[in-house]
């Protein structure tokens, strides 16, 4: 099944971010929550394997877009021989964008990619949270492949690739984690290097990446709050 | 031109790769290398994040030899799937050890076409470009490079049997031909192992290390 | 071979030893224990007011010579680089020295006046070495305590490096070793090139060292003219 959500930040003639355009199709849906924000909802289970969903943001210059989601999307594999499901982000952001859906449970069998391409102006500022979590309760863990590229004024800050579960090359033990989290923040310059158990926090020009695993979600977040000094996210984790 | 290629992928061949453990020294200290068979998954996991980057930079870089203008395209490219500061410092250190001496070896205009520090995997592309090698040469030898350097410095710490360590390498042959086939093949690759950015960190904050990296 | 095949096409014409400009790069070698980091801060002491001088340090595990000179106050901080070996310090200074020759030019490009740089080695056997693509001549250390046989022993070190300085003569008549034996058996196996028998904790100047050093600087800047 193809899913399509369509967002336009716009800023007004008064200084104030409009949103004229907040559409979906498939199986997301897209509500205004805020004056600035908008939640995706999930009208059917899934994703499923096979199912192709694609996010285009765009934030025009001087607006701001926070893009959530209502709860966390559990990836469901097909019956039998399940393809992998697929749900890529598009944003071209001028202004700022934060985007912090709710985690990605991926469970037994499933296998989901998961890409994040965003462009950025000279003076854009960007948040990307994502949380993902290999299994349910006492269930084997699926495969989750993130892909997350930001560029700006056409040069990569970052591109990296994330496999993790079973059959992914670099998922191997004794570090074979179930929980993963990651923000990439541009807009915020951290030049220095910060460490933690199982959590890192590197520098990127004009911003910073910061990853953490662990066994349990609540663990990585916490421990991704550590290195990231955040403190929205170390509520979170309590 | 296979010889070349051997020249290349020769751990004797002085570019500073004996003082880079790409990451070993601290995996062993954080206890996660300890044996053969966490050597072998560790160097797997190297093999398939930072060697297929290699790999695909490498081939990527030897067909653009003469083109200032890719390389500079690549670096960025580079130091976009290596946001890890000490990585990138390693990575630059060894480009330059490596166009120190294979420039003298295939001496060519190509070399100036290169950044003044270039990443690793740019280097080789161009020596390789020079040696006469294909773009898929240069992956192999990225490739290969990404674990046999890393195999000799976990011989050399914990002290292990290197008949051992020597057949760890040579069965991941077959993995290494892969890694290199399809990077030289496909997109660039950007796959990344969050656990060696975090080691590479802790490590280059030390005092009392063996290695540079 | 054909018979007009020019075998130069496969020599590199670039020789390490006649670089233009630059120091003069000395080599510092021995074994553990021997008074290399000594020696080092005894030449940075007494040459470093005639000289534009830095020192890399190769350090076996830990950055402690480096931390020496500094503690010493012998030179400035950004006079001093320290590499890291991969367990091999002798690979460093002799198989691959990559990260030697980067240290070195770091140094080069970061004081453009330089006139010596003093490459220490980690405290390595007697077989250790520099290569002549690091260092335009090297001087080993080898001590008095490390018994009155050495010199006999030989190996790379005592026998070509082109200084050879036996240290501590003050602890010969404690640990029982004969001074005489040891300068007959250096000359024995060195041939023309010297032999200095000092004692560091007397002259912390390293007189005699410091004057065959000078002789070298000068030699250089007469081959460079």
């Amino acid at each position: 099944m193809r899913t399509l959500v369509e967002v336009v930040a716009r800023c007004d003639a008064r200084g104030r971010t409009v949103l004229p355009v907040v559409r979906a199709s498939g199986q997301l849906a897209v509500r205004r929550t805020g004056p600035t924000t908008v939640h995706l909802v999930a009208t059917a289970f899934g994703p499923l394997g096979g199912d192709d969903a694609e996010i285009r943001l765009v934030v025009e210059e001087g607006a701001r877009l926070a893009v959530r989601s209502v709860a966390a999307a559990v990836v469901l594999p097909a019956r039998g021989e399940s393809p992998s499901s697929r749900q890529v982000v598009r944003a071209e952001v001028a202004g700022a964008l934060d985007l912090a859906p709710e985690p990605t449970v991926v469970t037994a069998r499933a296998d989901h990619r998961a890409e994040v391409r965003v462009q950025l102006t000279e003076a854009a500022e960007l948040t990307v949270t994502e949380q993902v979590l290999l299994g349910r309760r006492g269930e084997d863990p699926g495969r989750w492949t993130g892909t997350t590229r930001v560029e700006r004024s056409g040069r990569p800050l970052l591109h990296t690739t994330v496999s993790l579960g079973p059959g992914a090359p670099a998922w191997l033990p004794p570090v074979a984690p179930r929980a993963y989290v990651s923000t990439v923040r541009i807009g915020e310059p951290r030049p220095e290097v910060r460490t933690g158990l199982d959590a890192v926090r590197l520098p990127l020009a004009g911003g910073w990446v910061g990853t953490a695993w662990a066994g349990e979600l609540h663990d990585a977040v916490a421990a991704l709050a550590s290195v990231t000094e955040d403190a929205a996210l170390a509520e979170v984790a309590r | 031109m296979t010889a070349a290629l051997l020249a290349l992928a020769d751990s004797r061949l002085p570019a500073g790769g004996h003082a880079h453990s790409g990451g070993v020294e601290q995996a062993i200290t954080a206890g996660v290398l300890t044996d053969p068979g966490s050597l072998a998954a560790f160097l797997r996991r190297r093999l398939t994040t930072a060697g297929a980057v290699a790999a695909g930079l490498a081939a990527a870089a030897c067909r653009s030899a003469d083109d200032a203008a890719a390389l500079a395209v690549l670096d960025a490219e580079a130091d976009a799937r290596t946001p890890s500061p000490a990585q990138r410092a390693a990575s630059r250190q060894q480009g330059r050890g490596l166009v120190r001496v294979a420039s003298r070896a295939w001496p060519d205009p190509a070399w100036a076409s290169l950044p003044a520090q270039p990443h690793h995997p740019l280097a080789l592309g161009v020596a390789a470009a020079t040696a006469g090698l294909t773009p898929r040469d240069a992956a192999h030898a990225a490739a290969y490079l990404a674990v046999s350097g890393p195999a000799t410095a976990a011989q050399r710490l914990l002290a292990m049997d290197p008949i051992t360590v020597a057949a760890v390498t040579a069965r991941l042959s077959p993995e290494i031909d892969r890694v290199a086939d399809d990077a030289a093949a496909g997109d660039l690759p950007a796959d990344t192992d969050p656990l060696l950015d975090l080691l590479t960190e802790v490590h280059a904050a030390r005092n009392d290390r063996f290695f540079a990296s | 071979m054909p018979p007009d095949h020019n075998l130069d096409d496969y020599v590199d014409p670039y020789s390490p030893g006649h670089r233009h400009g630059g120091p003069l790069r000395v080599g510092l070698g021995g074994p553990v224990g021997s008074g290399k980091t000594a020696l080092a801060a005894a030449l940075c002491r007494t040459l470093g007011t005639e000289y534009d001088l830095a020192v890399v340090t190769n350090d076996i595990y830990t950055t402690e010579d480096a931390d020496f000179l500094r503690r010493n106050a012998v030179l400035p901080d950004d006079r001093i680089e320290a590499v890291q070996t991969g367990c091999c310090p002798h690979t460093a200074i002799r198989d691959d020295i990559t990260a030697n020759l980067d240290a070195v030019e770091l140094l080069e490009s970061r004081h453009p006046g330089l006139e010596l740089v003093l490459v220490e080695s980690g405290g390595d056997n007697l077989t250790a070495s520099f290569s002549y693509g690091l260092v335009d001549v090297q001087i080993f250390v080898i001590d008095v305590a490390g018994g009155d046989k050495v010199p006999r022993k030989g190996g790379p070190g005592v026998t070509a490096s082109d200084l050879l300085v036996v240290n501590k003569t003050d602890l010969a008549p404690m640990v029982g070793a004969d001074l005489g034996v040891m300068r007959r058996d250096s000359d024995a196996v060195r041939g023309d090139k010297p032999t200095l028998l000092i004692s560091l904790r007397e002259d912390p100047a390293a007189t005699e060292v410091a004057e065959w050093v000078r002789q070298q600087v000068r030699a250089r800047a007469l081959q460079e003219a």
